[in-house]
Protein backbone atom coordinates (compact mmCIF):
# COMPACT_ATOMS: atom_id res chain seq x y z
CA UNK A 1 0.00 0.00 0.00
CA UNK A 2 1.21 3.09 -1.11
CA UNK A 3 1.37 5.99 1.89
CA UNK A 4 -0.20 9.40 0.77
CA UNK A 5 2.06 12.30 1.81
CA UNK A 6 -0.95 14.95 3.68
CA UNK A 7 2.32 17.20 4.49
CA UNK A 8 2.24 21.01 3.29
CA UNK A 9 5.43 22.23 1.59
CA UNK A 10 7.72 24.30 4.24
CA UNK A 11 6.87 28.13 3.84
CA UNK A 12 9.36 29.65 5.77
CA UNK A 13 8.13 33.28 4.83
CA UNK A 14 4.68 32.04 5.93
CA UNK A 15 5.50 29.78 9.03
CA UNK A 16 4.16 31.76 12.51
CA UNK A 17 6.10 31.47 15.63
CA UNK A 18 3.80 30.62 18.02
CA UNK A 19 2.31 27.74 16.26
CA UNK A 20 1.02 25.13 18.88
CA UNK A 21 1.51 21.95 16.94
CA UNK A 22 -1.18 19.28 17.94
CA UNK A 23 -0.37 17.23 20.92
CA UNK A 24 1.87 13.57 20.47
CA UNK A 25 1.62 11.00 23.38
CA UNK A 26 3.15 8.22 23.69
CA UNK A 27 4.42 5.68 26.21
CA UNK A 28 8.09 5.06 27.20
CA UNK A 29 8.70 1.68 27.59
CA UNK A 30 11.94 -0.25 29.61
CA UNK A 31 12.86 -1.22 26.17
CA UNK A 32 13.40 2.13 24.77
CA UNK A 33 15.37 3.43 28.15
CA UNK A 34 17.49 0.64 27.91
CA UNK A 35 18.29 1.14 23.55
CA UNK A 36 19.07 4.63 24.60
CA UNK A 37 21.24 3.88 27.72
CA UNK A 38 23.41 1.62 25.78
CA UNK A 39 23.44 4.12 22.91
CA UNK A 40 25.16 7.07 25.12
CA UNK A 41 27.02 4.48 27.31
CA UNK A 42 25.37 5.81 30.53
CA UNK A 43 23.62 2.96 32.21
CA UNK A 44 22.49 6.04 34.92
CA UNK A 45 21.15 8.68 31.56
CA UNK A 46 17.64 9.91 33.11
CA UNK A 47 16.49 11.40 29.99
CA UNK A 48 15.87 8.82 27.05
CA UNK A 49 13.26 11.63 25.91
CA UNK A 50 15.87 13.27 23.90
CA UNK A 51 16.31 10.43 21.42
CA UNK A 52 12.62 10.69 20.60
CA UNK A 53 13.52 14.56 19.21
CA UNK A 54 9.50 15.45 20.37
CA UNK A 55 10.26 19.17 19.38
CA UNK A 56 10.38 18.17 16.18
CA UNK A 57 7.73 15.57 15.64
CA UNK A 58 4.73 17.10 14.88
CA UNK A 59 6.60 20.13 13.00
CA UNK A 60 7.81 17.07 10.99
CA UNK A 61 4.44 15.04 10.11
CA UNK A 62 3.08 18.51 9.32
CA UNK A 63 5.55 19.87 6.84
CA UNK A 64 7.62 18.55 4.26
CA UNK A 65 10.92 20.25 3.25
CA UNK A 66 14.38 19.42 2.49
CA UNK A 67 15.63 18.01 5.95
CA UNK A 68 17.56 20.28 8.57
CA UNK A 69 20.28 19.90 10.58
CA UNK A 70 20.74 20.47 14.44
CA UNK A 71 22.46 23.85 15.02
CA UNK A 72 22.03 24.33 18.66
CA UNK A 73 19.77 22.53 21.15
CA UNK A 74 19.06 23.18 24.82
CA UNK A 75 17.67 20.61 27.33
CA UNK A 76 16.44 21.45 30.62
CA UNK A 77 15.67 18.55 32.94
CA UNK A 78 12.89 18.54 35.77
CA UNK A 79 11.97 15.05 36.80
CA UNK A 80 13.12 11.79 35.34
CA UNK A 81 10.28 10.07 33.41
CA UNK A 82 9.75 6.52 34.82
CA UNK A 83 8.88 3.53 32.12
CA UNK A 84 5.51 2.28 31.35
CA UNK A 85 4.19 6.17 31.65
CA UNK A 86 2.14 7.93 28.64
CA UNK A 87 4.05 10.84 28.18
CA UNK A 88 2.53 14.14 26.24
CA UNK A 89 4.23 16.38 24.32
CA UNK A 90 3.24 19.56 23.39
CA UNK A 91 5.43 21.54 20.90
CA UNK A 92 4.99 24.49 19.35
CA UNK A 93 7.09 27.12 16.85
CA UNK A 94 8.96 29.53 19.11
CA UNK A 95 11.24 31.20 16.79
CA UNK A 96 13.08 31.79 13.14
CA UNK A 97 15.76 33.64 12.05
CA UNK A 98 18.06 34.28 9.15
CA UNK A 99 21.54 34.11 9.58
CA UNK A 100 23.99 34.55 6.68
CA UNK A 101 21.51 33.77 4.54
CA UNK A 102 20.35 30.91 6.23
CA UNK A 103 17.13 29.78 7.84
CA UNK A 104 16.51 28.84 10.95
CA UNK A 105 13.37 27.17 12.66
CA UNK A 106 13.36 26.81 16.39
CA UNK A 107 11.51 24.65 18.06
CA UNK A 108 10.11 24.10 21.77
CA UNK A 109 8.64 21.37 23.73
CA UNK A 110 7.64 20.24 27.01
CA UNK A 111 6.88 16.72 27.75
CA UNK A 112 4.34 16.02 30.48
CA UNK A 113 3.62 12.55 32.37
CA UNK A 114 0.11 10.87 32.88
CA UNK A 115 0.72 11.76 36.81
CA UNK A 116 0.74 15.41 35.49
CA UNK A 117 4.94 15.49 36.59
CA UNK A 118 6.94 17.75 34.28
CA UNK A 119 9.74 15.62 32.41
CA UNK A 120 11.34 17.97 30.62
CA UNK A 121 11.49 20.79 28.25
CA UNK A 122 13.93 20.85 24.59
CA UNK A 123 14.65 23.56 22.13
CA UNK A 124 15.95 22.98 19.07
CA UNK A 125 17.51 25.33 16.25
CA UNK A 126 16.92 23.57 13.00
CA UNK A 127 19.22 24.74 10.13
CA UNK A 128 17.04 24.77 7.41
CA UNK A 129 19.87 24.15 4.55
CA UNK A 130 21.38 20.89 5.37
CA UNK A 131 23.39 20.78 2.69
CA UNK A 132 25.45 23.31 4.12
CA UNK A 133 27.18 20.43 6.42
CA UNK A 134 28.80 18.74 3.78
CA UNK A 135 29.80 22.57 2.20
CA UNK A 136 31.72 23.47 4.62
CA UNK A 137 33.22 20.32 6.16
CA UNK A 138 33.29 17.92 3.04
CA UNK A 139 35.20 21.01 0.79
CA UNK B 1 20.72 15.37 52.86
CA UNK B 2 23.37 15.03 55.90
CA UNK B 3 26.13 14.14 53.59
CA UNK B 4 29.52 16.51 52.84
CA UNK B 5 28.30 20.45 52.26
CA UNK B 6 28.90 20.66 48.68
CA UNK B 7 30.84 23.94 47.71
CA UNK B 8 30.96 25.80 43.89
CA UNK B 9 33.45 28.67 42.81
CA UNK B 10 34.09 30.25 39.68
CA UNK B 11 36.99 28.20 38.24
CA UNK B 12 35.93 24.76 39.34
CA UNK B 13 36.83 22.72 37.04
CA UNK B 14 34.06 19.58 35.75
CA UNK B 15 35.44 15.74 35.58
CA UNK B 16 35.96 15.26 31.78
CA UNK B 17 33.72 12.92 30.40
CA UNK B 18 35.20 10.89 27.22
CA UNK B 19 33.03 9.01 24.76
CA UNK B 20 33.87 6.90 21.49
CA UNK B 21 31.66 7.17 18.87
CA UNK B 22 30.35 4.00 17.09
CA UNK B 23 27.90 3.56 13.85
CA UNK B 24 26.48 0.98 16.55
CA UNK B 25 25.78 3.57 19.69
CA UNK B 26 24.47 6.12 16.75
CA UNK B 27 21.85 3.26 15.35
CA UNK B 28 20.86 2.06 19.05
CA UNK B 29 20.42 5.84 19.98
CA UNK B 30 17.90 6.10 17.26
CA UNK B 31 16.15 2.85 17.47
CA UNK B 32 15.72 3.54 20.73
CA UNK B 33 12.87 5.90 19.52
CA UNK B 34 11.80 3.65 16.88
CA UNK B 35 13.44 5.90 13.64
CA UNK B 36 13.97 2.78 11.98
CA UNK B 37 14.04 4.80 8.85
CA UNK B 38 17.05 5.54 6.85
CA UNK B 39 18.74 8.84 7.90
CA UNK B 40 21.58 11.07 7.72
CA UNK B 41 22.30 9.52 11.28
CA UNK B 42 22.18 5.57 10.17
CA UNK B 43 22.54 5.72 6.14
CA UNK B 44 25.52 6.54 4.17
CA UNK B 45 23.07 7.28 1.20
CA UNK B 46 21.04 8.90 2.85
CA UNK B 47 23.75 11.74 4.53
CA UNK B 48 24.88 12.17 0.94
CA UNK B 49 22.03 13.13 0.12
CA UNK B 50 20.80 14.73 3.21
CA UNK B 51 23.87 16.90 3.94
CA UNK B 52 26.66 15.99 1.11
CA UNK B 53 28.53 14.42 3.52
CA UNK B 54 31.21 11.25 2.82
CA UNK B 55 29.22 9.66 5.53
CA UNK B 56 26.68 9.36 8.76
CA UNK B 57 26.91 11.70 11.40
CA UNK B 58 25.48 11.27 15.19
CA UNK B 59 23.21 13.43 16.09
CA UNK B 60 23.31 16.65 17.97
CA UNK B 61 21.42 15.31 20.76
CA UNK B 62 23.35 12.64 21.13
CA UNK B 63 26.13 15.03 22.54
CA UNK B 64 23.76 16.85 24.57
CA UNK B 65 23.28 13.44 26.07
CA UNK B 66 27.05 13.41 27.07
CA UNK B 67 26.84 16.79 28.27
CA UNK B 68 24.28 15.38 30.66
CA UNK B 69 25.92 12.90 31.84
CA UNK B 70 29.14 14.80 32.31
CA UNK B 71 26.80 17.69 34.51
CA UNK B 72 25.02 14.59 36.06
CA UNK B 73 28.00 13.16 37.48
CA UNK B 74 29.21 17.14 38.91
CA UNK B 75 25.80 17.45 40.70
CA UNK B 76 24.73 14.33 41.32
CA UNK B 77 21.72 13.12 40.09
CA UNK B 78 19.59 14.26 42.95
CA UNK B 79 20.06 17.77 42.10
CA UNK B 80 20.58 17.60 38.44
CA UNK B 81 17.77 15.81 37.07
CA UNK B 82 15.73 17.94 38.65
CA UNK B 83 17.07 21.47 38.01
CA UNK B 84 19.76 21.02 35.46
CA UNK B 85 20.18 22.27 31.72
CA UNK B 86 22.42 21.95 28.51
CA UNK B 87 22.56 24.48 25.78
CA UNK B 88 24.96 23.31 22.81
CA UNK B 89 25.49 25.16 19.61
CA UNK B 90 27.33 22.12 17.34
CA UNK B 91 30.01 23.38 15.57
CA UNK B 92 31.33 20.39 13.32
CA UNK B 93 29.96 16.86 12.39
CA UNK B 94 30.76 14.34 15.17
CA UNK B 95 31.10 10.46 13.01
CA UNK B 96 31.63 7.31 13.94
CA UNK B 97 35.30 6.29 15.30
CA UNK B 98 35.48 10.07 16.66
CA UNK B 99 36.85 10.33 20.30
CA UNK B 100 35.09 13.11 22.19
CA UNK B 101 36.16 14.96 25.13
CA UNK B 102 33.77 16.89 27.37
CA UNK B 103 35.39 19.68 29.67
CA UNK B 104 33.35 22.02 31.82
CA UNK B 105 34.22 24.74 34.16
CA UNK B 106 32.01 26.64 36.74
CA UNK B 107 31.75 30.39 35.60
CA UNK B 108 29.97 31.66 38.18
CA UNK B 109 27.11 31.17 40.79
CA UNK B 110 24.02 33.25 41.81
CA UNK B 111 21.43 32.93 44.19
CA UNK B 112 17.99 31.62 43.32
CA UNK B 113 14.84 31.33 44.93
CA UNK B 114 15.58 27.61 45.83
CA UNK B 115 18.86 27.98 46.00
CA UNK B 116 22.40 28.80 44.23
CA UNK B 117 22.61 28.29 40.57
CA UNK B 118 26.21 26.85 39.29
CA UNK B 119 26.86 27.69 35.72
CA UNK B 120 29.13 26.11 34.21
CA UNK B 121 30.61 26.49 30.85
CA UNK B 122 30.96 23.39 28.34
CA UNK B 123 32.98 22.63 25.34
CA UNK B 124 33.46 19.02 23.36
CA UNK B 125 36.42 17.93 21.00
CA UNK B 126 37.38 15.55 18.75
CA UNK B 127 40.75 13.06 18.85
CA UNK B 128 42.14 15.63 16.10
CA UNK B 129 41.03 18.80 18.87
CA UNK B 130 38.67 20.25 16.97
CA UNK B 131 35.86 22.06 18.93
CA UNK B 132 32.83 19.71 17.90
CA UNK B 133 30.07 21.71 20.26
CA UNK B 134 30.31 24.77 22.91
CA UNK B 135 27.70 25.93 25.21
CA UNK B 136 26.47 26.50 28.66
CA UNK B 137 25.15 24.24 31.39
CA UNK B 138 23.41 24.81 34.86
CA UNK B 139 21.93 23.65 38.02
CA UNK B 140 20.43 24.51 41.19
CA UNK B 141 21.89 23.79 43.87
CA UNK B 142 19.00 23.13 46.98
CA UNK B 143 20.28 25.43 50.11
CA UNK B 144 20.32 22.34 52.33
CA UNK B 145 23.20 20.92 50.26
CA UNK B 146 25.36 23.69 50.85
CA UNK B 147 28.28 24.73 53.03
CA UNK B 148 26.67 27.49 55.27
CA UNK B 149 29.12 30.39 53.97
CA UNK B 150 27.42 29.93 50.71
Amino acid sequence: MVEVDNRVPLDWDALEVGEVFEKFEYVLTQQMIDEYRWGVMDSEAAFPTISHKVDVRQFNAKYSDNGSVNARCAFHCYNSPVPGKKLTVTAWVADKYLRRDKNYIVTEATSVDEDGRLIDRVITHELKQPWEVGKKWEG
Amino acid sequence: MGGIARSYSEGDPVAPLVKEMTQEAINLFEGSAGHSEPSQFTDEEAARETLGTSGTVASGRMSISFALEMMRRHFGGDVFNHTGTVDLRFLRPVRPGDTITFTGEVTGTSREANGLKVNVKIEARNQRGDTTAVGAGSAIVPNAYLALEE
